[in-house]
């Protein structure tokens, strides 16, 4: 059922910008530091010359938080305003499939573009990478990887609550308010205690594993999932 | 022209933009107060709190919310068919055009007397020694003001093409991303739009970011020079709207 939903919701974003955005984000962010790293070579190149690939890594992964923060709100807003814009929800939900896999397809389909974003961005990095003229037998493959996935399953309850806020509000004007309010906050994220959910992208706690920061956001994302179903299955549809 | 400034008011009255606009200030109230609280200014402090707080509120927040604004003044007319029903009433496009954007700028008037607010909020709640700065203070929230005027004019024009509320704002994430690179760069931070509210607000000594010691007239003249160019741009793809 979910995987129908789901296909569906793929069939309603065509047309829709959302992939072209899906695949921007990655590319703006490694293009952005194609620049930096053109127009700064020799200054960057000094700068890292022991681990250009660690350089390289580390510079992406501070433009990556807050445009996976802004991203993750835009798209669920744009998701989410294919119903709103033509007045489609009572028709969305009058049809035979339980509410809560419709709010479930749609914090899906938000999950799996983000995670192709991460996906090409890795892809972009390495590129990048091989333009500057590192050393491909170098790439700390372990490492790239982990600074990219891992904010991403950091920040999956974010992802699920801009969907809920997006799908609930009409007006799209307070979830992309809350969504900029959000990159802004991440940014600063790792100031707060371990408890705040905007510190785990970051990757940073008490213990030094990187995994206990992906461990929870995993876990709120999916006790968010969960609530998000039982409200939205309540709603009333006007 | 006046009746259309009195329609967009209905319009607005009673949505949440009230709340919108003083989303940034109350944000930047907060880590005024936290990050100015206990540290020993000698009689600078007002100007550190002007400082962080204008960082974190015009370097990507500002901007952004010039596209939220934007995005709202065209929310109804996308709904339902309203463009048509709007512009086969007998009004000039031109005179809508202009009132709209006149709406976004005064919303952000208001954020950024908000932020006015939030500063000597801060200030007091703090007990800030010395005088206030009024000149240092009213020169950063009105440059802020003054940045925001091109970005305004091409938010409105891509607000007015883009039926979706999350696509105009996409467009303008993208442009105000590259504010993360450039506010760092005395080379080109002078020269791009999106950069320019920052370096607007951040007070002019010190506090060694290294793209704002510069002229006004080059920050006017750039500010000045996009305005015209996102205004007539905007302007003439609204006229040629097919609604």
């Amino acid at each position: 059922m979910l995987a129908r939903i789901l296909s569906a919701e793929f069939l309603k974003i065509r047309g829709k910008m959302l992939w072209f955005l899906a695949v921007l984000g990655p590319l703006g962010v490694a293009g952005l530091q194609g620049l930096n790293y053109g127009l700064r070579y020799d200054y960057l190149m000094n700068l890292y010359q022991d681990d250009p690939w660690g350089g390289l890594i580390r510079d992406v992964s501070a433009l990556t938080l807050p445009t996976l923060f802004i991203g993750l709100a835009i798209l669920a807003s744009m998701a989410a305003g294919i119903e709103h814009q033509t007045n489609a929800w009572k028709q969305t939900l009058a049809l035979p499939v339980p509410k809560t896999a419709v709010f479930a397809a749609k914090a899906l389909l938000n999950v799996l573009l983000l995670f192709v974003s991460s996906t090409l961005l890795a892809v972009m990095t390495i590129a990048l990478g091989a333009t500057l003229g590192f050393d491909l037998g170098d790439i700390p493959y372990g490492d790239l990887l982990q600074t990219l996935y891992y904010p991403f399953f950091a920040a999956l309850p974010f992802m699920v609550l801009q969907v809920w806020l997006s799908v609930t509000l009409a007006n799209q004007a307070v979830p992309l308010t809350v969504g900029i309010i959000g990159m802004i906050v991440a940014m600063f994220g790792s100031r707060f205690d371990d408890w705040v959910p905007y510190k785990w992208p970051h990757l940073l706690n008490g213990a030094g594993e990187p995994l206990y920061s992906v461990l929870a956001g995993a876990a709120l994302g999916v006790v968010l999932l969960l609530a998000g179903m039982a409200q939205f299955a309540r709603k009333d549809v006007s | 022209m006046l009746r259309l400034v009195r329609s967009e008011w209905m319009k607005l009255r009673r949505t949440v933009i009230w709340i919108v606009a003083a989303a940034s200030p109350l944000l930047a109230g907060v880590v005024g107060y936290a990050g100015t609280r206990g540290t020993d200014g000698e009689g600078a402090e007002w100007m550190s709190a002007l400082a962080l707080m204008a960082a974190l509120h015009a370097m990507l927040f500002l901007p952004l919310l010039t596209g939220v604004f934007a995005a709202l003044l065209c929310r109804f007319e996308h709904a339902g068919g309203g463009w048509k029903q709007l512009l086969a009433l007998p009004v000039s496009r031109t005179q809508l055009f202009a009132v709209k954007y006149m709406y976004v700028m005064f919303l952000l008037l208001l954020t950024q007397l908000l932020f006015l607010a939030a500063l000597l909020g801060v200030g007091a709640a703090l007990g800030f020694q010395g005088p206030v700065p009024w000149l240092a203070i009213l020169r950063s929230v009105g440059g802020g003001w003054v940045a925001c005027l091109p970005l305004a004019a091409l938010q409105l024009g891509v607000s007015t093409a883009l039926p979706s509320f999350a696509a105009p704002l996409a467009v303008n994430v993208v442009l105000t991303m590259p504010n993360l690179l450039v506010m760092n760069s005395s080379t080109y931070g002078p020269y791009y739009p999106w950069a320019q509210p920052l370096l607007a607000m951040i007070p002019m000594e010190g506090h060694g970011m290294a793209a704002i010691n510069l002229s006004a007239t080059t920050l006017f003249g750039v500010i000045l020079g996009s305005f015209v160019v996102f205004l007539t741009a905007g302007w003439a793809y609204f006229m040629r709207k097919p609604v």
